[in-house]
C-alpha cells in the first residue's frame, strides 16, 4: 500500500505541473467549492467543539489545580493539551468524518460509474481534476479551521475561567506566558500535514474501488481509518520533531 | 530513432506517421479467446470513411473503442491510431494522444456533477492551453451546433435521452479530431435524430468528412445513407462488409 500511496502523490504532484490555463480557472472553482464544503459549512461544528472542549479542560483545571495552588499551570494545560495537541487532533477528525467520507465515496463513486475512465477517454488526466483541488482544498481547510478552533478554545477558556473567578488579565497573562510563535506555525504545519493526509487517504482509496457499487462503503471505510490512523501517527511524529 | 520529416515522434519507439490510416485493426481478438486463433478482427478505416460496425452482444463490437482510444491493450494483433500502436504509448503521451481522436462511450459517459455545458467545456478547458474567452467562444459555438441552448445548465439525470447523447457527442467533437469513435450512439434515439446527431459528427469544422467509427445493433435505412461502409461482427470476425 505504501508503494501505491507513493505513487498516487507523485501523480498528484506531476499533475500540477501539467495544469492548462482554462483548466487553472475550472480547478480553482472546483477548489473554492471543496472548500466552502470542507471548511465554511464546518465552521459552526469545529467552534462549538471547541468551545465546549476548552470549557470543560479549564473549568477542570482549576478546580484541580486550585487545591494545590498550582493555577498559573492552568496555561501550559491550555497550550500544550488543547492548543497544541487537542485543536489539531479533534479539527482533522471533524474533517474526515464529514469531507473525508465524501471524498472517497465520491471519488468511489466516479470511478465505479466511469466516469475516471471517461476523463482518460477524453485526454484528461484524472489526477488533475479530481485529486488535485481535493487535496488543496483539504489543506488550505483543515489548516483555517484549526486556527479557529484555537481562537475559539482560548475565548472559551477565559469563560470557563471566568466563572470560576479568574480576571481577564490574570488568565491572558498565564496564557501569554506558554503560548509562543512556535505553537502557531506548529498548527499551520500540522494543518498542512493532517488536510494532506485526509484527502490523500480518502482519494486514494474512493478510486481503488474496482469491482462495482458494494465497493463504495468498503472504500469509505478504508480511506477514513487510514486518515485517522495517519493522523495519529503524524501527532506523535510531530511531539518528537518539535522537542 | 530517426523519424521522417513528415512523421512526429511521440514517446520511446512510437512515430506518429503522416497520412496513415487514422484507425487500423490489424488480426485483433476481441473476444478474449486466444485457443481461437482463426476468431481474430481486421478492419481499415480510412480518412472521412463512416464506418459502422454491427454486431449483437458479445460479437466483439463493445471492444471496438476501449482498444480505439488505449482504455483496452489487444490481447493479440495491434491496434494503430494514425499510424500509432496505441497500446504502446506511455500513460501521458497516451492522454496527450487521445486527444486527437472524439469518443462517446456506450451510455454517454458524462459527468453527473457538472452541467450538459461543463460536460462538452471539459476536453476543451483541461486538454488545450486556450484562453479562458477561446475557450467559451468553442464552447457557445458546439452549443449551438449541436442544439444544446435551452438545456446548457441541466445536469444529465435532469436531461432525457437525446439531450444526454447530443452533449455526448458535442463533448467527443470538441476538439475538432480527425477521428471520432462512438459506442452504441443511437440507442433509445428517433432516426431522424440519429441522423441529425450522425450528421453533425461526421464532419470537421472546416467542412471536410471525418472519419467515423460507430458501433451498433443494427442501423435504420436513414443512417444507412450517411455510413460508407458497413462492417457485420459475428463472434469477434467481421464477417460481411458491406460500401
Amino acid at each position: 500500500m505504501l508503494g501505491g500511496l507513493a505513487r498516487f502523490v507523485l501523480r498528484a504532484v506531476r499533475a500540477a505541473a501539467r495544469l492548462t490555463r482554462a483548466g487553472r480557472w475550472v480547478m480553482l472553482r472546483v477548489l473554492i467549492n471543496q472548500i466552502r464544503f470542507t471548511a465554511l459549512q464546518a465552521i459552526g461544528l469545529v467552534a462549538f467543539l471547541a468551545a465546549i472542549l476548552a470549557f470543560l479542560v479549564i473549568s477542570q483545571s482549576i478546580r484541580q489545580l486550585g487545591r494545590f495552588g498550582a493555577v498559573d499551570n492552568l496555561g501550559t494545560i491550555m497550550v500544550v493539551a488543547v492548543i497544541r495537541e487537542l485543536g489539531p487532533l479533534l479539527t482533522a477528525l471533524i474533517v474526515v468524518s464529514r469531507s473525508g467520507t465524501a471524498i472517497a465515496a465520491e471519488m468511489a463513486t466516479n470511478r465505479v460509474m466511469g466516469e475516471v475512465t471517461a476523463l482518460e477517454a477524453m485526454g484528461i488526466d484524472p489526477y488533475i481534476y479530481l485529486v488535485l483541488p481535493r487535496m488543496l482544498g483539504a489543506i488550505v481547510s483543515v489548516a483555517t479551521l484549526m486556527v479557529l478552533f484555537d481562537a475559539v478554545a482560548l475565548v472559551s477558556g477565559y469563560v470557563a475561567a471566568a466563572t470560576s473567578g479568574m480576571a481577564l488579565s490574570r488568565y491572558t497573562a498565564i496564557v501569554l506566558k506558554t503560548l509562543s510563535a512556535k505553537d502557531v506555525w506548529l498548527t499551520l504545519v500540522k494543518g498542512v500535514f493532517f488536510g494532506a493526509s485526509v484527502a490523500l487517504f480518502c482519494s486514494y482509496h474512493g478510486l481503488a474501488v474496482k469491482a462495482g457499487p458494494t465497493e463504495i462503503p468498503q472504500a469509505v471505510t478504508r480511506g477514513v481509518v487510514a486518515t485517522i490512523v495517519a493522523i495519529f501517527i503524524l501527532s506523535a511524529v510531530f511531539v518528537v520533531v518539535a522537542a | 530513432m530517426t523519424a521522417s520529416p513528415a512523421s512526429i515522434v511521440l514517446g520511446p519507439g512510437v512515430t506518429e506517421i503522416a497520412g496513415a490510416p487514422p484507425l487500423v485493426y490489424r488480426n485483433v481478438d476481441l473476444l478474449g479467446r486466444p485457443d481461437l486463433p482463426d476468431r481474430r478482427f481486421n478492419l481499415v478505416i480510412e480518412a472521412g470513411a463512416v464506418v459502422a460496425a454491427i454486431g449483437e452482444e458479445d460479437s466483439g463490437i463493445e471492444a471496438l473503442g476501449g482498444l480505439a482510444l488505449g482504455l483496452l491493450a489487444p490481447t493479440s494483433g495491434s491496434v494503430e491510431v494514425f499510424g500509432v500502436p496505441i497500446a504502446q504509448l506511455p500513460y501521458y503521451e497516451l492522454l496527450a494522444f487521445r486527444r486527437r481522436v472524439g469518443y462517446a462511450p456506450q451510455g454517454d459517459g458524462l459527468l453527473q456533477n457538472l452541467t450538459l455545458k461543463d460536460n462538452v467545456a471539459l476536453p476543451v478547458r483541461f486538454a488545450t492551453d486556450h484562453r479562458l474567452r477561446e475557450v467559451e467562444a468553442r464552447v457557445a459555438q458546439l452549443i449551438d451546433d449541436f442544439r444544446l441552448r435551452a438545456i446548457v445548465t441541466l445536469r444529465p439525470a435532469q436531461a432525457n435521452e437525446e439531450d444526454r447523447r447530443r452533449a455526448a457527442l458535442a463533448r467527443a467533437a470538441a476538439l475538432d479530431p480527425k477521428l471520432v469513435v462512438l459506442e452504441l450512439p443511437f440507442v433509445g434515439l428517433t432516426s431522424r435524430a440519429a441522423l441529425d446527431l450522425l450528421e453533425k459528427v461526421s464532419r470537421c469544422d472546416d467542412g471536410s468528412r471525418r472519419a467515423v467509427l460507430l458501433t451498433s445493433r443494427d442501423l435504420t435505412p436513414s443512417v444507412r445513407g450517411l455510413v460508407t461502409r458497413v462492417v457485420r461482427v459475428v463472434d469477434g470476425v467481421a464477417v460481411e462488409d458491406k460500401k
